[in-house]
């Protein structure tokens, strides 16, 4: 049995797939926002400063991504 | 038995809808002549029912339950639904499901090995609402919906894929004589999106897919890896799994391009293939 290939954050997929399930838009979430959730440091200042690089590298889902932050994306 | 009588092959991206000014004219006008070409054979097709192969977006199943295939048994489909109709810019509608089918479709696969999940509620994004806004513009012909994962890693092979489509083919086949079944498959060509290198598109992978589709060259596409069509065609490439599901229904047919036009503003590479004995 080999390692696992595939890097997915749920912490992170939850946070963003109860935004857009809402067809809601964020550029950056807030502390209340992020209570109670369970996000590492890094998940929790990258969803703050709704930085989508780092995001698609700890594991969110890029669609997700897209959806939630889609202000952020040039095109 | 009953009779496939036509099967498509086309993108699904919001803003082929949603933004149609933003493209290039002409490229626009191409890809739309492609879908209105591929409606006009529909509709002189007279299918009874539409066999989909879409994905969903992180839109139906969450990360709590993730379905590797999936059978739509709902009575209708948001196509779009009114929270997603405002980005692809086509008003809110249903197109009619037909459960009775997707049952048997599903029954039919469990006693066969082919273990399906299957849903009663979908909330569809653009991966019906797209196509079948060109294809299905009066929503008079029912649908089922076959769902694959392919943007929620890790995913089903490719192979795999085939081997379902190659079901759905068999159960097809089996169904009483004089039913018409049409089959089209929805996503891909390459794009990135929400990713790095959202925006890239990558035509030379396109035109590569798109010749094995015309020849019906299908092993050397049976033999993509995620980690291949992830670094070739973008994760919105990982769709082309929804082809190759359609492909495998009809073993050996040849895919006519009738549009493929690589849209940066749309993020997307854009294709309509009619997919012939």
């Amino acid at each position: 049995m080999g390692a696992p290939v595939t890097k997915t954050s749920y912490a992170l997929n939850k946070v963003l797939t109860a935004v857009a399930r809402q067809h809601a838009r964020k550029d950056s979430f807030t502390d209340e926002e992020l209570a109670g959730q369970r996000l590492t440091d890094a998940e929790l200042a990258a969803l703050k400063a709704g930085d989508i690089t780092a995001l698609y590298h700890l594991g969110a889902n890029p669609y997700l991504i897209r959806r939630v932050f889609r202000a952020r994306f040039p095109r | 038995m009953a009779e496939i009588v036509a099967a498509a092959l086309t993108s699904h991206a919001p803003l082929i809808t949603g933004k149609p000014d933003i493209a290039e004219p002409a490229q626009r006008e191409r890809l739309y002549a492609g879908f209105a070409e591929l409606h006009r054979r529909f509709a002189g097709a007279r299918p009874d029912v539409i066999v989909m192969f879409v994905n969903d977006h992180i839109q139906s199943f969450p990360y709590s339950n993730m379905p590797a295939f999936c059978i739509g048994l709902a009575d209708s489909y948001p196509a779009p639904s009114p929270g997603s109709a405002g980005l692809m810019q086509i008003a809110p509608r249903r197109v009619p499901g037909a459960p009775d089918w997707g049952m048997a479709l599903l029954e039919s696969g469990l006693a066969a090995g082919f273990d399906f999940a299957y849903s009663y509620e979908l909330e569809s994004w653009d991966e019906l609402a797209v196509p079948l806004h060109f294809l299905l513009p009066e929503a008079t012909v029912p649908v089922v919906p076959v769902y694959t994962n392919c943007a929620a890693p890790p995913l089903p092979t490719v192979r795999r894929c085939h081997q379902m489509g190659g079901f759905v083919g068999t159960f097809i086949r089996s169904r009483p004589r004089g039913e018409r079944v049409a089959v089209v498959a929805t996503g891909g060509v390459s794009h990135w999106v929400g990713t790095p290198e959202t925006g890239r598109i990558n035509p030379e992978f396109d035109h590569w897919l798109l010749d094995h589709v015309a020849r019906a060259d299908i092993e050397p596409i049976l033999a993509l890896t995620h980690t291949e069509i992830e670094r070739d065609a973008g994760n919105g490439g990982q769709e082309i799994r929804n082809w190759v599901a359609a492909l495998g229904t009809v073993p050996g047919w040849k895919g006519d391009v009738l549009a493929y036009e690589p849209v940066p503003e749309w993020i997307t590479g854009c294709a309509t293939v009619w997919v012939h004995p």
